[in-house]
């Protein structure tokens, strides 16, 4: 009884899914028939090759990677080094530095959306993939999560290695930065896919069309004369297929994230 | 000397994340409460105007009729979100392979670009070929005009922003409801309880922490929802789904009234302050009655 209520709702959450998938396999025609098909009649790949052909699809790949894999590697970079800094340092108003870092958790970006883009304007950003890239590289959940990992990392391994005589950077790179791992993988996957999803920043940050991201492009299909549904749905399933592979592959490390407070910035 | 001291007391450890913290929280907020007594398009050098931003947005009716539409988009998501993602809460709090795999198709949701989200939903409700208008036909009904009609297209991305949210809540009540003490309910079947009266008087009160971060995190995402409006919507019709943000990128970035939308993102941010104050107070009166 509970297992069949359970199966109900969840074909329901993926009937959009689904609808999507099945549509975007059908031909133009399919698409506009009266009364619509629930599975594709025959199987066509029209909107599939029209979006990978005749747009920039491999470009607007090409970026949307590049953004999420550079932005990602700073992010783990610098979330590392400041839950290592907040949690083991002794510096002073350390205490200010990191009320700082949980405030900024609840600030919501689009309330900044306009004078973040002024910001990224006078620094000569606007309409460049460095303009996604070093906004987003401070993500307030990704500190949060560093400095809370950080604070359990035992400091006995930390003493004796300086007693050892190593100085502060072979501390952090041999030692903190291995014991790290779990955290590093956990902030990379989940910068990854914010930055792959991502939308508004794109919006305000890109201009040509040789620089969208996927996300930006997906839109901008929509706004077209004619909708071109075929494209659309075709492009929609293309847009999820990383998030998708990401999650079936880290899945416990997603929702052991969630457990572990790892909220969406 | 004081090179070596930075790095001794770890300082420096934390120098380039706040460079970027600076840069891209910090500075925009200062920039937005200067920029709110400034006229500017971007173009030509700001000009100073005092308050007349302000006195310009409490005459703005869509302005205010933005901010309407956000509390009214939270006040309906709230509930059907708090049940949903509790009713999948109870349902999939165990810890068997078949709970984690369904948990799969409920948080996945979240995780979906919302670009793409909003275009399936878009699709599902188109009124010529979506399929929610066949079933309706099916069933005999009228077909409906999912968005375009002003009630219905507030109501469309409400359920859309269910559908991203549940499973995201449902799992912080699956970590809730795993952390519920067994005692409780071992006296309660003691004293002839039932299970509606299990639920009612113990698992419900005990969530009580549960409940309010799920209520926090769901007023917050409502009020920061931009995405899903502008795709399935773009706001429309005439103003009927155009939530505070939104407006605010558009007086932005159609209009290019920088420090007039400025002086709006600082009310929104305002509003959105003292809700998270009512819920703090909520959560502390809840605190002193003494309920666990």
């Amino acid at each position: 009884m509970r297992k069949a209520i359970v199966i109900i709702l969840a074909i329901l959450f993926m009937i959009p899914v689904f609808w999507t998938v099945s549509s975007s396999l059908k031909s133009m025609n399919e698409i506009y028939r009266y009364p619509p098909t629930i599975f594709p009649q025959e199987i066509s790949l029209e909107g599939y090759k029209n979006v990978i052909n005749e747009s920039q699809f491999p470009r607007y790949v090409a970026n949307t990677l590049f953004v999420a894999i550079v932005s990602t590697v700073i992010t783990v970079f610098i979330s590392v080094s400041l839950g290592y800094g907040l949690a083991k340092g002794t510096f002073k108003y350390k205490n200010f530095f990191r009320e700082i870092v949980t405030i900024t958790l609840f600030i919501t970006a689009q309330v900044i959306m306009v004078p973040l883009f002024v910001v990224i304007q006078q620094l000569g950003l606007i309409d460049s993939l460095w303009g996604l890239i070093i906004p987003a590289v401070f993500t307030p959940t990704a500190s949060f999560t560093a400095y809370q990992y950080m604070r359990d990392l035992p400091n006995e391994f930390l003493e004796s290695a300086q007693v050892d005589g190593a100085n502060e950077w072979q501390i952090f790179f041999k030692i903190v930065l291995p014991m790290s791992r779990p955290l590093m993988a956990a902030i990379s996957i989940f910068s990854f896919t914010w930055r792959w999803n991502d939308f508004v920043l794109p919006l305000i940050v890109i201009n040509s069309g040789d620089k969208f991201t996927v996300q930006l492009a997906l839109s901008a299909l929509q706004g077209q004369y004619g909708i071109p549904w075929n494209e659309i749905l075709a492009f929609s399933v293309l847009a999820i297929i990383p998030t998708l592979i990401i999650f079936l592959l880290f899945q416990n490390l997603f929702m052991k994230g969630l457990s572990a407070g790892g909220l969406k910035y | 000397m004081k090179k070596i001291d930075i790095v001794k007391n770890r300082f420096v450890f934390i120098i380039p994340s706040f460079v970027f913290h600076f840069l891209f929280y910090l500075l925009p907020i200062i920039l937005m409460i200067i920029l709110a007594f400034f006229s500017w398009d971007l173009l030509n050098s700001p000009s100073f105007v005092g308050l007349e931003n302000f006195k310009d947005l409490m005459e703005d009716k869509w302005f205010w009729n933005s901010i309407v539409v956000t509390l009214k988009y939270t006040f309906f998501t709230l509930p059907i979100v708090f049940i949903t993602s509790l009713i999948l809460g109870l349902l999939l709090q165990e810890e068997n392979s078949f709970s984690k795999i369904m948990r799969v198709f409920f948080y996945w949701p979240y995780m979906i670009p919302m670009v793409a989200g909003g275009t399936m939903w878009k699709w599902l409700l188109s009124k010529d070929f979506g399929l929610v208008n066949h079933i309706l036909k099916q069933l005999g009904f009228n077909p409906i005009n999912w968005l375009d009609n002003p009630t219905l297209a507030l109501f469309s991305v409400v359920i859309v922003q269910t559908w991203v949210l549940s499973g995201f809540m449902m799992m912080l009540y699956i970590v809730g409801l795993q952390a519920l003490p067994e005692e409780f309910y071992e006296a309660a079947s003691i004293d002839g309880a039932s299970n509606f009266q299990k639920f009612w008087f113990i698992t419900m009160p005990l969530l009580r922490n549960t409940h309010i971060s799920v209520i926090t995190l769901t007023i917050a995402n409502c009020f920061r929802n931009f995405t899903i409006v502008y795709i399935m919507t773009t706001g429309g019709p005439g103003y009927a789904t155009t939530v505070a943000p939104l407006y605010i990128y558009q007086k932005a970035f159609t209009d290019f009234r920088i420090g007039y939308a400025s002086a709006g993102s600082i009310v929104i941010l305002l509003i959105s302050l003292v809700i998270a104050y009512v819920v703090r107070k909520v959560q502390e009166r809840d605190l002193e009655g003494g309920k666990i």
